[in-house]
């Protein structure tokens, strides 16, 4: 191929334009825009993190989960509840929110994994509901439908640029973590038994154990996910682990793209701009995003970053096909 | 001890209404999902469907004497026209995708539930309806001490004709036939030079039809809300996983055990009955998916 050195760069530009942009307006975001998008980039990084924790096991591994929001709300409520019952500090909590979520996950995953398809859809869900009836009915520990409010947070994080920072940093760092692991060795294992399982089996690799390890990760990150939101929100209600909300991150997934790790990314963004505009104009979100999620399961299988590369590449092969008939000329 | 006993009967016949009103849809789910292997997310939607119709039919019939009766039938004629219309013109496209479709048929389906959603918001309101119950069945019943409404008795019946309806269907006629069959192997059947792209459609409609009838009878049982799908749905799929996917006696099984459990789980410990349910499903998905009576997956 006579890529020539420019050319190279051009092309590496273009691939990674959309995200460059991503990064440098959630780096300069306070400079550039009011209060209110500082708000509601926060939830768009709490929620593009969640759904990119789903889409390891889900573009990667290939396992649709319709529980993931459980694992988000237990991360959320121990925040929540140490927050509120002790003097532990935040430094504390955060780990302690992964952990517990950690040691569920790992339970409910067990049985999970070792289903696929439908089944582990449906099994997926009734865990988490399960999470989140004993969440809603437990009136005394969690507060049920109540939920909890005002959480107390460091004095630090007042400012809402402040507050706004905290959660780049933080999801920044997580994502970056989840970027290793979806690169490395495990990461492409789990490719292989989302293409073919059988014969990533015959190859030595223990399919459940391999799952259980990229479900309880996933659930980790959800958790962490949702001690920031607590952080955050500075409340939390048991809406926030019912199943219709784990539908979220898959709705988001597939419409930035399950196969790209900033699918989920761009997903969540165009999902809660949306919403969050639409709103302002009309309750009738619901069938809105619904016909989106038709359009786009039906028309655009690989999401958003999907037709991105695809018009690239036909970009590339017209300045490809016209390099070469110029060549010919010669 | 007669007041136990009265009152063990009178949620054994509570549990049992809920059970039948469980089956008329889980049946339609169960067959879809064994003939078709989709798991329509959209079965919730269409029960509640059929219930608002079925108001609407009735608001318009009021004055005529078997206008409810008429009122849920059509009710459920127009839901299964529905189910025919969406499985033409979404279903039929995901059958040869990635991993046999099914993350797009859930997709799909669960989009339905959030369209279909605003569509009643937007045409009925957000506010409750309800159908009072028919002249005949307006009245109660009394038996070992309980006083028990007459329609609540007549929906038992109905659910148990529907069932014996149903299994003439399947094990009676060469139609039934080659639905089991198709349960079975699919490729098998059109392997024999059967439309089997047609016997998907036409399970399809019986099943959003066995929704909607759900919804009009269930409808003078309680309110018609916005919620009623969501609600039904888990506990749908609860009814089809114990019972056995694709098997219509397994249905009527699963359905009875998460009905009748429902109904002394409240006796017993009424804050965490719905979470045993869940604790159920999740049990038999992992020691036995195919449930009771399911074909072994």
């Amino acid at each position: 191929m006579m890529l020539s050195s420019s050319n190279r760069w051009t092309t590496l530009l273009l691939d990674k334009l959309p995200l460059i942009l991503l990064i440098l307006i959630a780096l300069f975001l306070p400079l550039l825009f009011s209060e209110y998008y500082l708000l509601l980039t926060g939830y768009i990084l709490i929620a593009a993190l969640l759904a990119q924790s789903f889409n390891l096991m889900f573009g990667f591994m290939g396992k649709l989960s319709f529980g993931h929001a459980g694992y988000f709300g237990i991360g959320a409520y121990t925040v929540a509840l140490i927050a509120t019952n002790t003097k532990i500090p935040l430094l504390f909590s955060i780990p302690a929110a992964i952990i517990v979520t950690g040691i569920i996950a790992t339970i409910i995953g067990f049985f999970c994994v070792r289903r696929s398809g439908y089944y582990f859809a449906i099994l997926t869900m009734a865990f988490s509901q399960l999470l989140f009836v004993i969440v809603y009915k437990w009136y005394g520990f969690t507060h049920g439908d109540d939920g909890i409010h005002a959480i107390p947070v460091p004095t630090f994080l007042d400012s809402s640029v402040a507050q706004y920072y905290f959660n780049l940093v933080l999801i920044g760092i997580a994502m970056a973590i989840l970027w290793k692991i979806t690169f490395s060795p495990f990461g492409y294992i789990l490719r292989c038994m989302r293409d073919n399982p059988v014969r990533t089996e015959f190859n030595g690799i223990k399919l459940t154990r391999y799952q259980l390890i990229a479900f309880v990760i996933a659930a980790l990150f959800a958790g962490f996910a949702g001690a920031i939101f607590t952080i955050f929100n500075r409340a939390v209600t048991p809406g926030i682990m019912d199943w219709t909300r784990s539908a979220d991150p898959v709705i988001m997934t597939v419409i930035g793209g399950q196969f790209s790790f900033f699918g989920p990314l761009i997903g969540a963004v165009i999902f809660l701009f949306l919403q969050s505009y639409i709103l302002g104009y009309t309750i009738f979100w619901p069938i809105i995003i619904g016909s989106i999620l038709v359009i786009v399961v039906l028309f655009l299988p690989e999401g958003v970053t999907g037709l991105y590369q695809k018009i690239l590449k036909a970009i590339k092969q017209k300045h490809q096909d016209k390099t070469k008939s110029e060549l010919n000329k010669y | 001890m007669e007041d136990l006993v009265s009152l063990i009967f009178a949620q054994f016949l509570s549990g049992l209404t809920r059970s039948m009103v469980l089956f008329l849809v889980a049946s339609g789910l169960s067959l879809i999902f064994g003939v078709l292997s989709v798991l329509n997310f959209a079965h919730g939607t269409l029960y509640m469907l059929g219930a608002f119709v079925c108001f609407q039919f009735w608001n318009a019939l009021m004055n005529v004497g078997v206008g409810f009766w008429i009122s849920v039938i059509l009710a459920a004629i127009v839901i299964g026209l529905l189910g025919f219309i969406i499985e033409i013109t979404l279903i039929r496209r995901t059958y040869t995708g990635l991993q046999l479709g099914h993350t797009q048929q859930l997709l799909l389906t669960y989009a339905l539930t959030l369209i279909a959603m605003d569509v009643v918001r937007l045409v009925w309101g957000g506010r409750f309806y309800s159908i009072p119950r028919p002249d005949i069945f307006s009245g109660s019943v009394s038996a070992l001490g309980v006083q028990f409404p007459s329609y609540q008795l007549f929906v038992i019946f109905f659910g148990f004709i529907i069932y014996f309806g149903l299994w003439l269907l399947l094990f009676r006629t060469k139609l039934g036939c080659i639905i089991r069959a198709a349960v079975f192997s699919r490729d098998m059947v059109a392997a024999l030079g059967i439309p089997i792209k047609w016997i998907y459609t036409l399970v399809f409609i019986i099943g959003a039809f066995l929704a909607g009838l759900a919804g009009g009878i269930a409808a003078p049982l309680g309110t018609i809300s916005v919620g009623m799908d969501h609600s039904i749905l888990i506990e749908c799929f609860a009814v089809v996983i114990i019972g056995g996917v694709g098997n219509v006696t397994g249905t009527l099984l699963g359905a009875l055990i998460v009905g009748l459990v429902h109904a002394f789980g409240i006796l017993v410990l009424p804050q965490l009955t719905i979470a045993f349910i869940f604790l159920i499903l999740a049990i038999v998905l992992i020691v036995r998916p195919s449930g009771l009576l399911g074909v072994e997956v």
